[in-house]
């Protein structure tokens, strides 16, 4: 099985705390893959250096057959590695659609030179983006808030806005942190739904940060347990949860 | 009175172009450029120099605002390097280089001694109302023309990149574009835009000299701008106008507090406009056309 995105051996500290130590993971291509751990396990870090806004201090990332360690963000985007925030970072004073239509991928449209010259070309580019927007607007449920200002939606519409503006992206794998964060249990279905849709009709593959871990195990097939920087566990959802040292880092041995 | 007139329209319009280039920059982009008054005073003595020198004023002008727009490259890269606030500090500090650079070479700009006998515009209708009527009324193409250009640019796909970079440059990163070739470019713009500014000021004006590119025009365009409505180029025209009806409208106070001095009365206007922000900051804190930051 080859790997669509790879870890190996990713450490970093800050200011001497090991924050990362020699963390591995796998995510095969078109798989959904969860990672849990106590808050401060790491867990969002580890996003960060995969998705190229910290830069590790040993290790290497891989995508698509591609060493992408010390690539800029923006590279990692556009070969196909998409992130959303656990805080979501939406264009506050961009409308939804708008939101949407400048994560789109184009050549044209956004150079200085189109504001001047060939306007023709940017709107026809424009109008097939824009039925492209819309259809993820559509099916992110996110309809009725089209043409408001992204600010202004609630923090469950914002995950959506977030995970839509990735679409646009026209990913092959999303990094999601914490999804389900502040969310109404109807909207965890939905989201977990819409998540799923998109695994088997896009083949987009997905790594989800989560500490709902109801919704997660039925989502993912495979869930890395991170704890103090390192992943201890790691294995098929349910089993993975059942096992006695994760129960003893994860939730203290309550359970 | 006309004459009078004529003249506080021109300068208003010459602010109107300043505001115009800072909100693409600040309200549209969200670089904090607390240099603007450089590029007005480069635009000014580029065209200044250049007709002293015997080339012909339209040339001059297309010179200036390239060269205004040149010297903020390096400046646009060095605010890719640093966050928001650092930008401001490097700028205002540039603005003052530029400025003492301007006093110190005297070989080339005369130093405090300024710069007299700068060709006006429309020289061939003579000294007076006509020649001045005409560069009111070519400000006001120019001003058209840039509202025009900043109308359809925040409209574009290009608009809506800078906006989404003024709102989260992380986020901006993250769906795969790249914010500096834009911030660099709009800082560019914005530039260019303030040398045109300066141009026209020099060639109206007729004599230039370090004490009038103060950090305090910075500041009255970053007024214009609040007073107008940030992140709105309607924001700009009307926070122009209105900031000139203080600037000036404050010289006729003097006629309703007599007791105060023609000295003290300077001072008195500069409390005025302070005033007037504070005021528009509380009760209007959106300017005037309302605002989008």
């Amino acid at each position: 099985m080859t790997a669509l995105l790879a870890a190996v051996g990713v450490c970093k500290s800050f200011d001497g705390f090991k924050v990362l130590d020699d963390v591995s993971f796998a995510v095969p291509e078109r798989g959904l893959t969860g990672i849990v751990g106590t808050n401060g396990a790491g867990k969002s870090t580890l996003f960060a250096v995969v998705s190229g806004q910290l830069d590790a201090d040993g290790g290497r990332v891989s995508f698509a057959d591609a060493d992408i360690t010390g690539l800029r963000p923006m590279r990692r985007a556009r070969l196909g590695l998409g992130r959303t925030f656990q805080v979501p970072r939406e264009f506050a004073h961009l409308t939804v659609r708008e939101n949407f239509l400048v994560a789109a991928r184009r050549e044209y449209g956004e150079t200085l030179g189109s504001v001047f010259f060939g306007w023709g070309r940017v709107q026809r580019e424009e109008r097939t983006l824009r039925d492209r927007a819309d259809g993820w607007i559509e099916f992110l449920n996110l309809k009725k808030v089209t043409d408001k200002p992204a600010g202004t939606l609630s923090g469950g519409q914002k995950k959506l806005l977030e995970l839509g503006r990735m679409l646009m992206t026209e990913p092959k794998c999303i990094l999601l942190d914490e999804p389900f964060a502040g969310v109404n249990p109807v909207l965890v279905e939905e989201i977990s739904t819409r998540i799923r849709e998109l695994n088997n009709s896009h083949g987009i593959a997905f790594v989800i940060i989560e500490h709902h871990l109801e919704a997660l195990k039925a989502l993912v097939q495979h869930l890395y347990v991170m704890d103090q920087g390192r992943v201890i566990a790691d294995g098929e959802a349910a089993a993975v949860l059942a096992e006695p040292r994760v129960l003893e880092a994860y939730m203290g041995g309550v359970i | 009175m006309i004459a009078y007139l004529i003249a506080v329209g021109i300068i208003a319009l010459i602010y109107m172009l300043l505001t115009i280039g800072l909100n693409l920059q600040y309200g549209y982009t969200g670089l904090i450029n607390f240099g603007v008054v450089a590029f007005f005073a480069i635009g000014a003595y580029t065209s200044a120099l250049l007709t002293l020198g015997g080339w012909p004023l339209v040339p001059a002008f297309v010179v200036a605002i390239i060269v205004a727009a040149i010297v903020a490259y390096p400046i646009g890269l060095l605010s890719l390097r640093l966050s928001d606030d650092y930008l401001a500090v490097v700028t205002l500090g540039f603005s003052e280089v530029v400025r003492l650079a301007i006093q110190q070479e005297r070989w080339l700009t005369h130093g405090v001694q300024g710069l007299p006998g700068i060709p006006r515009m429309f020289l061939s209708l003579g000294i007076g109302d006509y020649a001045e009527l005409a560069t009111l009324a070519v400000l006001v193409l120019c001003n058209l023309a840039a509202i025009g250009l900043m109308l359809h640019l925040v409209r574009s796909p290009y608009g809506r990149l800078i906006q989404a970079i003024r709102d989260d440059e992380v986020a901006v990163e993250a769906i795969g574009k790249d914010p500096r070739r834009l911030k660099v470019q709009v800082f560019m713009l914005g530039s260019g835009l303030a040398g045109l500014a300066g141009a026209f000021y020099a060639h109206f004006i007729t004599y230039l000299s370090p004490d009038q590119f103060l950090p305090l025009v910075t500041f009255y365009v970053w007024i214009a701008m609040i007073i107008g409505g940030t992140g709105r180029t309607t924001g700009a025209v009307a926070g122009s106008l209105i900031l000139m009806v203080f600037l000036e409208g404050s010289r006729f106070a003097r006629d309703w507090i007599p007791s105060v001095s023609e000295v003290q009365m300077a001072s008195v206007r500069l409390a005025l406009v302070g005033l007037a922000l504070i005021l528009f900051t509380i009760y209007r804190p959106q300017g005037m056309m309302g605002s989008r930051r």
